[in-house]
């Protein structure tokens, strides 16, 4: 059995400057928040006609079960198996579970990333939530005993229980897939923009010290800054959910529903999530000292946004009607061309949403709800269609 | 001592205290004998002490303190620091 400080070793977290990417075993990982995940994970499930929770079991199991499998060692004993899997479990914020009654084909949790989310942002649910968790313990089987197996939650805290159980179901059922996708498309080399940059923001100093957290679960397994709960996920699981949502969707005639969908939970993501950073002490710490107007904040809030991995994305045009924004290597556009080649339309929903989102945050009044659908977002040209860069145009609706 | 509620998707009761200026080092070493050691982000400029149920949080300044709940916190935790940060409730 390794020792803990070797299981931390295994998931340290590598950051690419150049492309802000952070990655995790072998993964790109993206942070989002508890209130995104648990609204994309609703969004997918609700949706009438298709199955949501398929799509994120499917995901959860291939992907989670390739990030473990190179997290672990080939003279790994199965008791570090099973404990590197909890730990990559933790470490992303995901939460606490227990994977020690496997072979009795259960497994519990008693601290969970999404049970926090839905009940904060979506209220009690007369259902379980922890789809993500089964997908993730499928894939953990998977890695280490090479069995495709199916998980059910039987208790959930977001229920009332103590604790989320779950049952292994080790009847027959088609293989896990692998994690197929071509090489990501080269990052751009030659400089961006022109960028407009704030006078008095020093954009650099805020992404250094997101970067120089320790962004990893506590001894909850959660990760709890900028008054939000964290979770560092990896850029293939959103890009497969995504577009599995997108194509089960189109097979219905609804594509453009489930696009404005995707848009509509980021741009709520947008302003919470960043609603939270702004009341938070690291805003007061950092951040409050250098911001003068509206604009200064809107700066330090693309620059928080590029720290956590979402796009690398730069303010080229900015009002207080007005935003336009370039992103050169978005995880959303990267991961389309990785995983279903040349795109005929924008695939950036996310990066869409939030850039109304933030805007209505910093230039909008009253409550959210008031706030929201007050500037409308377009991803005007993207790099899952070959272009150059994404390009974003935000403004007010009158 | 005056507290005012913020906005923070952690949990729909955050506060932010402010506590009376001569009182602040007393009352983060009472923290700190209480819920542990104070650990500081120097990125970030800002302190924290982290209880079972809850995070004391703040600038370096140490004021005013965020107190972010967790779900499980209960009332009589959030009692034992309201003593501890000397709030009392109107």
């Amino acid at each position: 059995m390794q020792s803990r400080e070797d299981l931390a070793s295994r998931l340290a977290m590598h950051y690419e400057p150049a492309t802000y990417r952070r990655v995790i075993a072998g993964h790109d990982v993206i942070i989002h928040c508890h209130h995104y995940n648990a609204r994309l994970q609703r969004t997918l499930e609700e949706a009438r006609g298709i199955d949501g929770r398929g799509i994120l079991t499917a995901a959860a199991e291939t992907v989670y079960g390739d990030q473990l499998a190179r997290a672990l060692r080939d003279d790994d004993d199965e008791a570090t198996r099973w404990a590197v899997a909890e730990r990559l479990y933790s470490h992303l914020g995901y939460g606490r579970i227990d994977l020690s009654g496997v072979h009795e084909d259960r497994v519990s949790a008693d601290s969970s990333h999404f049970v926090e989310g839905w009940l904060a942002g979506l209220g009690a649910s007369e259902r379980n939530v922890c789809t993500f968790t089964e997908g993730y313990v499928q894939g953990a089987v998977h890695a280490i005993t090479g069995a495709s197996v199916r998980v059910r939650e039987t208790e959930c805290m977001a229920r009332g229980a103590k604790r989320c159980t779950f049952v292994i179901d080790r009847g027959e059922r088609p293989p896990v897939a692998e994690n197929v996708k071509t090489p990501a498309i080269a990052a751009p080399t030659a400089p961006g923009g022109p960028y407009v940059r704030a006078a008095h923001v020093d954009e650099q100093a805020i992404i250094d010290a997101v970067v120089g957290m320790p962004m990893v679960g506590d001894d909850a397994g959660l990760i709890p800054v900028f008054s939000v709960y964290l979770a560092s996920t990896p850029a293939d699981f959103y890009n497969q959910i995504s577009i599995g949502f997108v194509e089960a969707m189109r097979a219905l005639g609804r594509e453009k529903a489930a696009t404005r969908l995707l848009i509509s939970d980021a741009e709520h993501c947008g302003m919470n999530t960043f609603r939270g950073i702004m009341h938070s002490p690291e805003w007061d710490g950092l951040i409050a000292p250098m911001v003068r107007d509206r604009a200064d904040a809107l700066h330090a809030i693309i620059a928080i946004s590029n720290a956590l991995g979402w796009g690398d994305w730069h303010v080229t045009a900015h009002t207080p009607t007005t935003l336009a924004l370039e992103s050169r290597h978005g995880y959303e556009a990267v991961g389309y061309r990785q995983h279903r080649g040349v795109a005929t339309t924008p695939r950036c929903a996310m990066l869409t949403g939030v850039a109304a989102g933030v805007m209505e945050l910093v230039y909008g009044e009253g409550t959210l709800d008031e706030r929201f659908g007050t500037f409308a977002a377009s991803e005007r040209r993207c790099v899952a269609c070959d272009a150059p860069a994404c390009d974003f145009a935000v403004e007010r609706v009158e | 001592m005056q507290r005012e509620r913020v906005p923070a998707c952690v949990h729909p009761e955050t506060f932010k205290y402010f506590l009376e200026r001569d009182a602040v080092i007393a009352t983060w070493t009472r923290l700190a004998a209480r819920y542990g050691e104070i650990r500081r982000d120097p990125g970030f400029k800002t302190m924290e002490v982290a209880g079972p149920r809850f995070t004391v949080r703040s600038t370096l300044l140490g004021n005013p303190v965020t107190v972010l709940r967790r779900r499980d916190c209960t009332p009589d935790d959030i009692a034992e620091l309201h003593a501890i940060l000397g709030y009392e409730e109107a």
